[in-house]
């Protein structure tokens, strides 16, 4: 009860700060930088439950989002900008009745064709029902596979998707490489995007913390053991597999409204592996990890600019003075928290010795004129990602997250496995008898 | 009719012959123990009963009905269940996640009324719950309260193996296999371990078939025990007249002359 007060009460605040941020002046950037982490963080939640939750690598899944961009634009395109391309196609039907609107105000729905929004919520459905069509039938075969296998599998069945719009007899439909253009805008506005975030991110969890949940995470600590308890493995990866799909295919319609255009480069692998730098980041099998990881890679990317821009020399001898001292300190941090000795390892005088180098290098030639000429790296954002990727697999293997979620008992609840003093002493003559006078006594009688 | 039976199994691997002609029965209400010297097709067995691996031929009888050709999750779900040699918990799951998912076979609902959290779902959950528990109070207080929020790789080596019976236990089958449940034990645990089989039998009404080599547990618990060496049965009866079979000495001492 306490919790799902907190859970509103911090879902209104969020609403209440995305509707004063919507209303400042200035806020563009910021809030076109949260639909996207909402967008992506809905696309990374759903991968986490296949690559986190039940533990297969799948690389497809730009494949799921294609189709969900692609369902949702030609569902949502205006006739008037439908009609140019379409008019190679052989068939009438595609041409003038593959169109929501004109289904809907068939069923006698008028009210729901004349908003676009509700429009909207109607191809965003369908779209994740194709990608979850396409999900069961990539995934019902594929699946059987294992490791490696399936997860070259998989990546080969999400670039035959990703190239299959630009084949001759889809293009009429698709526009080929040329793409769809034109897609209504106001749908992928923050508030769909944030509506529809929420939704997903309740539905994960609830998935994680039922029954089917435990099942898939079963089946990723050992599939030989889960499949002794009884979870039938073929039906349980494809049904996460399917949720999956769907909801990826749910990210791409809101990601190609937000671009108001989709081609397939729109969806290219890329997309499924900035996913997986995201999950890895946050920690894999998290919700809140998948979400974080999005946030900070997309975070990085757009706040990043001024990483590549020119700056003197001397900034960037500087800046990388800060960063090995960083690293140096970060090092010691470290082995110092997890009780390691020596504190500073000797290969970490590197750093330390480097920063200072960097440093007096900077404040010794500050005047020169090589020192204040200007320089430009391209890239420093993606660099700093990796960076950051290789930090947390060396240091933190499992991810920020790790499998853990942010939960309201964590914050304000007691730790249910850790034992009461008295709990702690029952354990211990239980695991050693002989601390046990009444124990003991009775291994006496049997021996005498 | 027995439980369960065995008829004529073959099993090879590669020029191996892992199994050869073993056919057994077990009866409702038995405990069975299955000895042997290492390598003798004692856990190939097992795998064999559970569906792992499929029997170049011979059948594999359950209630009546053919478990030959069935996976390991169907098998489970007909009504046996099992433990492993090595240890194969859901390692960072918690104690209590793990003597529930063996539960989940059982569940009605459908993962969409598991994720709106139907009353029915509710009440399934709560049931489960209280059956994880129940299994769990075999083995007395240790795995109860605390432990059971805590991940399985924080236990000892006896508790995973008490946490692998009990998860066995909550399957809801009929008839166990255990496969050297006291691996790992000290002597102490193990002469407690060796009650606790009995009362799975007695207060819980399962059937149990045991591999186990501590001679002293096969003698206090087995109604029956049944003998392998190089795949082939070479000995059952009572433990005291197969403990002094000739051949069975054989087995585990080598022959005499040499
Ligand atoms: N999957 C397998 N592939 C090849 N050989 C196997 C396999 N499983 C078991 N064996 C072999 O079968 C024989 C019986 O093994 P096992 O049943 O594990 O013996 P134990 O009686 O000690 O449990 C051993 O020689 C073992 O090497
Ligand atoms: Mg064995």
């Amino acid at each position: 009860m306490r919790n799902t007060i907190l859970t509103i009460a911090s879902v209104g605040l969020a609403a209440l700060a995305l509707y004063l941020l919507s209303h400042m002046q200035g806020t563009s950037g910021l809030l076109s930088a949260l639909t996207l982490i909402f967008i992506w963080g809905i696309a990374a939640v759903s991968l986490n439950l296949i690559n986190g939750q039940l533990g297969i690598l799948s690389l497809g899944h730009h494949g799921f989002m294609l189709i969900g961009g692609y369902v949702t634009a030609l569902l949502m395109l205006p006739a008037k900008e439908r009609r140019p391309f379409r008019t190679r196609l052989l068939s009438d039907w595609a041409r003038n009745d593959l169109d929501l609107d004109k289904w809907l105000r068939g069923l006698g729905l008028d009210t729901i064709a004349n908003s676009v929004d509700l429009k909207f919520v109607i191809a965003l459905f369908l779209a994740g029902l194709a990608a979850a069509f396409i999900g069961i039938i990539v995934g019902a075969p594929s699946l059987r596979l294992k490791g490696d296998y399936l997860a070259i599998v998989t990546f080969g069945f999400g670039e035959i998707i990703r190239l299959l719009p630009n084949a001759p007899q889809v293009a009429a439909f698709t526009n080929g490489p040329l793409g769809i253009k034109g897609i209504p805008g106001n749908a992928g506005s923050i508030w769909w995007t944030f509506v529809v975030f929420l939704l997903v991110i309740w539905f994960f969890s609830r998935l994680k913390f039922s029954s089917y949940g435990r099942a898939f995470e079963g089946i990723r600590e050992d599939e030989i053991a889960a499949e002794a308890m009884g979870v039938g493995l073929a039906y349980h990866k494809v049904l996460a597999f399917t949720l999956s799909a769907f909801f990826a295919g749910v990210a791409g319609g809101l990601y190609a409204s937000y671009l108001q255009s989709v081609d397939t480069q729109t969806f290219n692998f890329f997309v499924t592996f900035f996913l997986l730098v995201a999950i890895s980041l946050g920690g894999l099998g998290s919700i809140t990890g998948a979400v974080l990881g999005t946030a900070i890679v997309i975070l990085v990317r757009i706040y990043g600019g001024f990483l590549e821009e020119s700056h003197t020399a001397f900034v960037g001898y500087i800046s990388g003075a800060a960063v090995m001292l960083a690293a140096f300190a970060f090092s010691v941090y470290i082995r110092k928290s997890r009780r390691l000795r020596p504190v500073v390892e000797p290969k970490h005088y590197i750093f330390g010795g480097l920063g200072i180098l960097l440093l007096l290098v900077a404040l010794l030639f500050q005047g020169q004129p090589w020192m204040t000429q200007k320089v430009q790296f391209f890239g420093m954002r993606r660099i700093l990602l990796a960076v950051i990727l290789i930090l947390i697999m060396i240091y933190r293997r499992e991810g920020l997250m790790g499998r853990a979620e942010l939960a309201w008992n964590k914050v304000f609840g007691s730790r249910e496995d850790i034992p009461s003093d008295e709990q702690r002493d029952q354990d211990a003559w239980l695991s050693n008898p002989d601390l046990n006078p009444g124990a003991a006594k009775e291994d006496d009688d049997a021996s005498a | 009719m027995p439980l369960l039976e065995l008829r004529n199994i073959y099993k090879a691997f590669g020029g191996l012959q892992a199994i050869s002609n073993v056919s057994l029965n077990v009866n409702e209400g038995e405990i069975v123990s299955i000895i042997g010297p290492n390598g003798a097709g004692k856990s190939t067995l097992f795998n064999l009963i559970t569906g792992v691996y499929k029997p170049d031929s011979g059948d594999i009888i359950f209630e009546g009905k053919k478990l030959n050709g069935l996976t390991p999750d169907q098998v489970t779900k007909r009504g046996v269940a099992r433990t492993f040699q090595n240890l194969r918990l859901f390692t960072h799951l918690t104690v209590l996640e793990n003597i529930l998912i063996p539960q989940h076979h059982r569940l009605k609902t459908g993962w969409l009324g598991a994720v709106l959290r139907l009353p029915k779902y509710l009440r399934e959950e709560e049931e489960m719950r209280k059956i994880a528990l129940e299994k769990l109070s075999f083995f007395g207080p240790r795995l109860m309260s605390f432990r059971l929020h805590q991940p399985v790789y924080v236990l000892s080596y006896a508790n995973r193996r008490r946490a692998e019976m009990a998860r066995a236990m909550a399957t809801g089958a009929k008839l166990l296999l255990l496969d050297e449940p006291s691996a790992g034990m000290n002597p102490k645990e193990t002469k407690e371990i060796t009650q606790i089989i009995r009362r799975f039998r007695d207060e819980g009404g399962y059937t149990i078939v045991v591999v186990e080599h501590k001679m002293n547990l096969v003698g206090d618990i087995s109604d029956r025990v049944i003998v392998l060496d190089y795949g082939e049965k070479i000995a059952e009866g009572d433990y005291k007249d197969v403990v002094n079979d000739p051949k069975v000495i054989e087995a585990y001492l080598g022959r005499k002359e040499e």
